[in-house]
Parts: C-alpha cells; sequence; structure tokens
C-alpha cells in the first residue's frame, strides 16, 4: 500500500505534457469567465473603477502565472491561452465569454480521454 | 451578561471562519460542486463549538491555556514537536492574511499591494501595543460584521432553498470521475481544516485567561462558542451558495480572493460591492491579529513566559518582543512576493497535520476530574469530542496525498 502510494505520488509529480497542464487550462478558462463577469458588471454600473482595474491587473497576473508553468507552451491551448492575455482589459463578455468557451471543450476533450 | 462580551467569539469566529482562506475555499467550493459541501461546514462547525467550548470551560476553571497543557500532557519532545508545527502553520496564516488584507485594500482604494502590506502590519502593531485586550477583540470582531451583507446578498438573488437545504444532508455527488471524487475528497479535508483552524482555540482559550474568566463565565464561554461560530459558518455557508448559484453556471472558479465581493456587488451594485471588501477587510484582519497572537501565546505559554495583553507591553516583555517579531517574520515572508493563494493552501495543509497534536491534550484534560472537578466533560461531550478527534485524525492523514494527487485541488 505504501508503495503503491509513494508511485502514485511521484507520477503525479513527474507528469508531463496536456494532462500535466490541465490545471492551468482550467485556470484559463475560470480566468476567461470571470473577466467576462467582472467587464458584464461593471457595464451594468455595478463595480467601482477601482475594483474593476484592480481585479484585470490581478486576473492577468494569474493568466500570466500560468502560461508560463505550462510544460507545452507552443500547443493550441497554449495559443488559446495566449491569445486571451493579449486581450485588452475592457473586452466585451460575450468575447471573453467564447474564449472561455474554448478552453472548455479543449478541457473537456483532456478530461475524458 | 452583557452583550459586549460575545465579542471574543465574534473574532474568533468571524476571523477563524471568513479568514482569507475560507473565502478562497467556500466561493471555489461553492463553484465546483453546487451545494455538496455544505454539510462538511455544518459538521466541521460542530467540531469547532465543541473544543472551543471545551478550550474555554478549561480555561475558565483550570486556568490552563491550551499550550501549557500541551506541554503537560504530551511530554517535552511531543509538545515542541507540536509547538514548531504550529508556529509554521500560524505563521504562513498570517503572511496569507496579511497578504489578503493587501489585496483587498488594493480593490478597494488601488493603492499598492507592497505599501499596503507594510502598512497594515504597521496597523496591526500599534493597534495591538495601544488597544486593551477587550478593545482589539471589539474593534476587529465587530467591523467584521460587514460581512453580514454576504448572508443578506444570498437572500437577494433568491438561491433554491430547499437545495441548500438538501446541502446540510452528508453526501457525495453522483456520477464523479474518479478525479473529481479525489478533489471532492481535498475540498473536504480543507474545509475541516480552514474552519477547524487550531489558531482559533489558542486564541480563544487565551482570550478567555485575559478576560478573566472563572466558573461563573461557563454561560458567557457557552454563549461566546455556540454564537460566535454559528455566525461564522453562516457567512461562509452563504458564500458558497451564492457562489454555486452566480459563479458555478457561467464556468468561473474563483481564483482571487476579490472575486467573493461580486457576490453583494451583483444583487445591491456598488454599496453591496464596498460593504463586502469592507466586511473582508475587518474579518481578514481580525484573522492577522488572531493567528500572530496566537503564535506569541504558544510559545510563550509553552516556555513559561509572562504573557497577556491585559499586561502593559513592558510587563511582558518577551511576550511583547515574540508578538512583533511573528509579524514582521509574516510581512517578509509577504514582501518575497509568494503567491497569497499558495500560502493559504500551504497554511490549510500545515494546520489540518496540526489538528490531532492540538485537540488530543485539550481532550485529555477537559475530560479529567481532577483538574476540572464537576466542570469535567459529562457523555455527550466526551463521545463527541473523541468522535471528533477521529475525524480530524482522518482528515490529517488523507490531507497529503490529496493535496499531491489533486495539484491542491485544482487538478
Amino acid at each position: 500500500m505504501r508503495i503503491f502510494l509513494l508511485s502514485v505520488l511521484l507520477l503525479s509529480a513527474c507528469s508531463k505534457g496536456p494532462n500535466a497542464d490541465l490545471q492551468y487550462i482550467k485556470q484559463a478558462r475560470s480566468i476567461a469567465a470571470e473577466w467576462a463577469l467582472v467587464n458584464e458588471q461593471a457595464e451594468l454600473g455595478k463595480l467601482t473603477p477601482t475594483y474593476v482595474e484592480s481585479l484585470h491587473r490581478w486576473l492577468r497576473d494569474d493568466l500570466q502565472t500560468a502560461i508560463s508553468s505550462l510544460s507545452e507552451p507552443n500547443s493550441p491551448y497554449g495559443d488559446q491561452m495566449k491569445a486571451l492575455l493579449a486581450e485588452p482589459p475592457d473586452t466585451a463578455a460575450f468575447a471573453l465569454r467564447a474564449r472561455a468557451e474554448s478552453l472548455k471543450q479543449i478541457e473537456d476533450g483532456l478530461e475524458s480521454a | 451578561m452583557n452583550p459586549l462580551e460575545l465579542t471574543l467569539g465574534i473574532m474568533t469566529a468571524v476571523g477563524g471562519f471568513v479568514d482569507i482562506s475560507e473565502l478562497v475555499f467556500a466561493a471555489k467550493a461553492g463553484s465546483k460542486f453546487g451545494y455538496a459541501l455544505i454539510w462538511v461546514f455544518a459538521l466541521a462547525t460542530l467540531g469547532i463549538i465543541i473544543f472551543s467550548e471545551m478550550s474555554g470551560r478549561v480555561a475558565a476553571v483550570a486556568k490552563q491555556p491550551v499550550f501549557n497543557l500541551m506541554r503537560h500532557r504530551l511530554g517535552l519532545k511531543l509538545g515542541l514537536l507540536t509547538l514548531a508545527a504550529s508556529i509554521v502553520s500560524n505563521l504562513i496564516t498570517c503572511a496569507a492574511e496579511i497578504g489578503g488584507v493587501s489585496l483587498i485594500l488594493n480593490y478597494l482604494t488601488g493603492a499598492p499591494y507592497v505599501l499596503m502590506a507594510i502598512g497594515m502590519t504597521a496597523v496591526f502593531v500599534t493597534s495591538i501595543w495601544v488597544l486593551p485586550f477587550q478593545w482589539i477583540e471589539r474593534v476587529y470582531g465587530l467591523l467584521g460584521l460587514f460581512m453580514i451583507v454576504f448572508a443578506a446578498a444570498l437572500v437577494a438573488i433568491r438561491p433554491p432553498w430547499n437545495q441548500i437545504g438538501g446541502g446540510f444532508v452528508p453526501q457525495v455527488p453522483a456520477g464523479l470521475t474518479n478525479k473529481e471524487l479525489l478533489t471532492f475528497g481535498y475540498f473536504t479535508v480543507a474545509i475541516i481544516s480552514a474552519v477547524m483552524f487550531p489558531y482559533e482555540v489558542y486564541f480563544y482559550s487565551s482570550g478567555g485567561i485575559e478576560e478573566g474568566w472563572g466558573p461563573k463565565d461557563m454561560l458567557t464561554n457557552r454563549l461566546t462558542s455556540v454564537l460566535g461560530m454559528a455566525l461564522g459558518s453562516l457567512l461562509a455557508i452563504s458564500i458558497l451558495a451564492s457562489s454555486a448559484q452566480l459563479f458555478g453556471p457561467v464556468n468561473v472558479d474563483p481564483e482571487i480572493p476579490g472575486s467573493a465581493a461580486l457576490e453583494a456587488a451583483i444583487p445591491f451594485g456598488k454599496w453591496g460591492l464596498i460593504l463586502a471588501l469592507l466586511g473582508m477587510l475587518f474579518a481578514v484582519a481580525g484573522a492577522a491579529v488572531e493567528t500572530c497572537m496566537a503564535n506569541a501565546y504558544s510559545i510563550s505559554q509553552f516556555f513559561g513566559w509572562v504573557w497577556g495583553r491585559h499586561k502593559k507591553p513592558w510587563e511582558a516583555p518577551r511576550f511583547t518582543i515574540t508578538w512583533i517579531i511573528l509579524f514582521l517574520l509574516a510581512l517578509a515572508i509577504v514582501l518575497t512576493g509568494v503567491d497569497v493563494m499558495m500560502l493559504v493552501e500551504f497554511a490549510v495543509l500545515f494546520s489540518i497535520l496540526v489538528l490531532p497534536l492540538t485537540y488530543l491534550p485539550l481532550l485529555v484534560l477537559a475530560g479529567d476530574k481532577t483538574y476540572m472537578r464537576e466542570y469535567a466533560n459529562g457523555p455527550i461531550a466526551k463521545v463527541l469530542g473523541w468522535l471528533y478527534f477521529a475525524i480530524i485524525t482522518g482528515a490529517a492523514i488523507a490531507a497529503v496525498p490529496l493535496f499531491v494527487l489533486t495539484s491542491g485541488g485544482n487538478g
């Protein structure tokens, strides 16, 4: 049992490729969706400009970190994440949701594989 | 009984339940698993009520704070190990809280994060130095009550109350993949840890001694534990349920602590947002003070130093120097630029490992009639105490493998 547990821990620590990147893809999908929600609520006048600006900055920082953590940055999902990072802060909510949806499809594909 | 006497429980609970880790874990739990983890909050809340009541009772009757007991009951070696682990756990937690406060101030004012971390550490040190203990708990405890906006926001979005009610029934959602099951397991363990953080009982029992509790204060202790912790739990469950309603359906797994404030902004607009951020600010600030004080209490009690904020700072010099150094160390961790979320995850992980060693001596002493006389644990407290001890021991064993296998719940 102890050997089995150690092997599982070792394997999970050493894995590379899309499966190892799955957590960053999920993170990027969530960031895109949250960014969309923030912009949508800001459009409705429910948020202060300082909060919106601050959230944009932290979300983009997190996205940058996720991209730099990818084991395969030159992959379709890596490209999607870089394209998301290149979007201006005030991108329309529907465009950000579309990006979240594309990442979600990649995520679902990897999870079901 | 003066209602202001409840502020120790309110500060302990608001700072313990809705600190930076809870803002993140409750919101994430709701967005990932809907209402299915509410029962874990309820289970852990009953646990922390039982143990905080026990620690308050021991403080009132035996006049023994938790770390004093540890040295005597666990022996020097195991006691030192527990002390070392809890210092690390509390220090990481304190750093996470300072980082959290700085983030929230950044959301509120746009002021630079690093500057806010330095400024707020100075505010914490000054407030502990200047304010008597009762005012420390009143200021941070009562201002943290702005968090009630989260409960009001939940009512305003008209959630499916029957599903929320169903969340109180212990369950594992059907149809989860193996990986999702592991993540569900990790969240279960993390919530138990975050609700039952050891610093809460260190702070609460030491606070009881600071306030000079005696056997006449049993009712205050009971009410404070039950009402304070129930309030904290209500707020945490509100954050979880709003997240299930607002974030889950649009694929948001809240990535940063500030996301939770959206839950109040969506129904109430800018004022809801500001109240939520203020509530978060004071609750997390209270947790920063609580973790640092808990650490200083633990060290002082273990080594038998004079301690307490009921004394002037220079009357307990080693205690005073300890809490100042601990604040500076926590600030130094924040200034390295380490991610607050990573600190939160490590704080939760370390805490669960310390939990069994924290609660075992307390459980043994609270049941010891030599010390506790007629106030020793009765049959119900005994059964529940040992049951929860078994639960937290199981959680502590499962914590590290689950953390690795799920990449800290993100896998």
